[in-house]
């Protein structure tokens, strides 16, 4: 059984009166502890499918399974507990939080909702979390706007963790981040993955880091699946046309490959 | 610089703030210098200001000391002022707030509710409130703020359905967080600058509009309001101009002061958030 099974799950928007299909009869599984990536050119749907699979809209057809549970069946108070299984990442960490708001807060929002911790043991499990994605406890007072955007990107990561969920999604997680600060995030994500079993929906453009740290890769354009299947044996040697015009497009991928290699 | 120190470079807020400060010192000030009760006699009747110094701007037809009365209208000015001004926002932000996140049929009636109520004249709508309610300083906020509130739930909705579509609510979202809370919490929030920036024009209508009902006999009649005295003043306009003069030169500067003011603070802080 996997732990989240898309079936032939479509989303049309309607502009005037033609239709247009955003995501067209898309299925694909991931199974725990593993890292499915979604590429594809910009308007390919990615971002479409990770706010689907995570109810942030709701599709107008298919079907979404997650850790064997019909997960569009849930709502209100049933979703809102279950949410604390799939979480997420955005890319841009700044809008990702609000404006007003203190790493403490942030992080003290997800334990407070899903009852993780009392209040007075809150703050420690804050210093714990700040920890696990190698910040300091001392951030924990900092406004989100005074402290970096690699740390942003990790008090983003420390909160989609607090809940111990078993997928994250993770929309363009480092694709706003500098190159070094990309390399840290992309190893904070392995360790964690390794060390509790947490899925990954990775999306990108980035063909690069999907060889990275993908074990599948799904290659999305105009909201259908153009090719699945092994992420290097993908990005080695694609079958489709986007597949091919992707590859073609990365100008890093030669030298990824050697250092792979 | 210090938004403080913009605020006082810019003259027309200070001019502002001076006229407020003088404004809220008489509101203050008026049961200790005088007092008892303002509508009491204290003197012969129509006397001309500036002709007996213990009561310096003369007295009313009933012979009531001028001076006192202002300074008691002050406290009536400024707490329904402020008091309507107050309600209007909360109302506002809080209906603005509901129909912007909630959007579908919840937004559609609650608009349609801020039409009815935009549709009457606000003026219109705190006579009809007053005349059948009745008239206490409670209830003249009330009829006032009844006419004002669409203003700010307009200007609530519009950035609430700028904000509900950002990154962080569907953080919020995904992290659990019930609904209502995230629109209490993390929308109207970030919502409330464009709204907090009509406050001074609010308070300065709310002003004039509970002076008008005091004209019309329609105030707090235990009260002295500004209204009030100018209407007193009327029957009498021809021999004794300075009973309409007077409170009248009070309302425009109080009107003028609380628009200025508000005025200058919204410019600093917006230009601040410019910057930022």
């Amino acid at each position: 059984m996997s732990l989240l099974t898309v079936s032939n799950l479509t989303k049309r928007y309607h502009r005037g009166d033609k239709t247009i299909a955003a995501v067209d009869d898309v299925s694909f599984h991931i199974d725990s502890g593993e890292t499915l990536a979604l590429a594809g050119p910009s308007g390919s749907g990615k971002s479409t499918i990770a706010r689907l699979v995570l109810r942030l809209i709701e599709p107008d057809d298919g079907r979404i399974d997650f850790e064997g549970d019909d997960f569009l069946a849930l709502n209100g108070a049933a979703l809102r507990v279950r949410r604390a299984r799939l979480q997420m990442v955005f890319q841009d960490p700044l809008a990702a939080f609000n404006p007003r708001a203190t790493v403490a807060r942030v992080l003290d929002d997800p334990l407070r909702i899903h009852g993780i911790a009392s209040r007075s043991e809150r703050p420690r499990r804050i210093a714990a979390l700040l920890e696990r994605v190698g910040l300091t406890a001392d951030l924990a007072p900092r406004a989100i706007h005074e402290i970096s955007g690699g740390q942003r990107q990790r008090v983003a990561i420390a909160r989609a963790v607090a809940t111990k969920p078993s997928l994250i999604v993770l929309d363009e997680a480092v694709s706003a981040l500098d190159v070094s600060v990309r390399g840290q995030i992309l190893d904070l994500l392995l360790d964690l993955q390794r060390q509790e079993r947490i899925a990954y929906l990775f999306i990108s453009h980035d063909l690069g880091v999907i060889r990275a740290i993908a074990h599948r890769v799904v290659l999305l354009d105009a909201g259908r699946i153009a090719e699945s299947g092994d992420a290097c044996a993908v990005i080695d040697a694609p079958q489709s046309a986007i597949g091919k015009a992707l590859v073609a497009a990365a100008p890093r991928l030669n030298r990824t490959k050697q250092d792979a290699s | 610089m210090s938004p403080l120190r913009r605020f006082l470079r810019t003259p027309e807020a200070v001019a502002g703030a001076i006229l407020l400060a003088v404004l809220i010192a008489m509101a203050l000030s008026a049961p200790l210098l005088f007092p008892g009760d303002p509508q009491a006699i204290a003197g012969p009747a129509l006397l001309s200001p500036f002709q007996d110094w213990s009561l310096p701007l003369g007295t009313d037809r009933l012979g009531r000391n001028v001076l006192a009365e202002l300074f008691h209208g002050a406290r009536t000015s400024l707490a329904v002022g402020l008091a309507a001004a107050a309600a209007a926002l909360v109302v506002g932000a809080v209906v603005g707030t509901l129909a912007g996140f909630a959007g579908g049929l919840v937004d559609e009636v609650l608009m349609r509710i801020t039409d009815a109520f935009q549709t009457v004249p606000s003026f219109l709508l705190a006579l009809a409130f007053v005349s059948v309610v009745g008239s206490s300083l409670g209830i003249v906020a009330i009829a006032i703020a009844l006419g004002t509130w669409t203003g700010p739930a307009r200007v609530a909705r519009a950035e609430v359905l700028s904000i509900r579509e950002r990154d962080y609510v569907a953080g919020a979202r995904v992290i659990g967080m019930h609904p209502l809370v995230i629109a209490f919490r993390e929308v109207l929030p970030n919502a409330l600058p464009p709204v907090l920036a009509m406050s001074s024009v609010i308070v300065a209508a709310a002003i004039l509009t509970e002076a008008a009902l005091s004209f019309l006999g329609l105030g707090d009649p235990n009260r002295v309001t500004w209204g009030g005295m100018i209407a007193e003043g009327r029957a009498v306009l021809r021999t004794a101009p300075f009973l309409s003069i007077v409170p009248g030169i009070a309302l425009v500067l109080t009107v003028l002061g609380v628009y200025l003011a508000g005025e200058g603070i919204v410019e600093t802080t917006a230009v601040r958030r410019g910057l930022s």
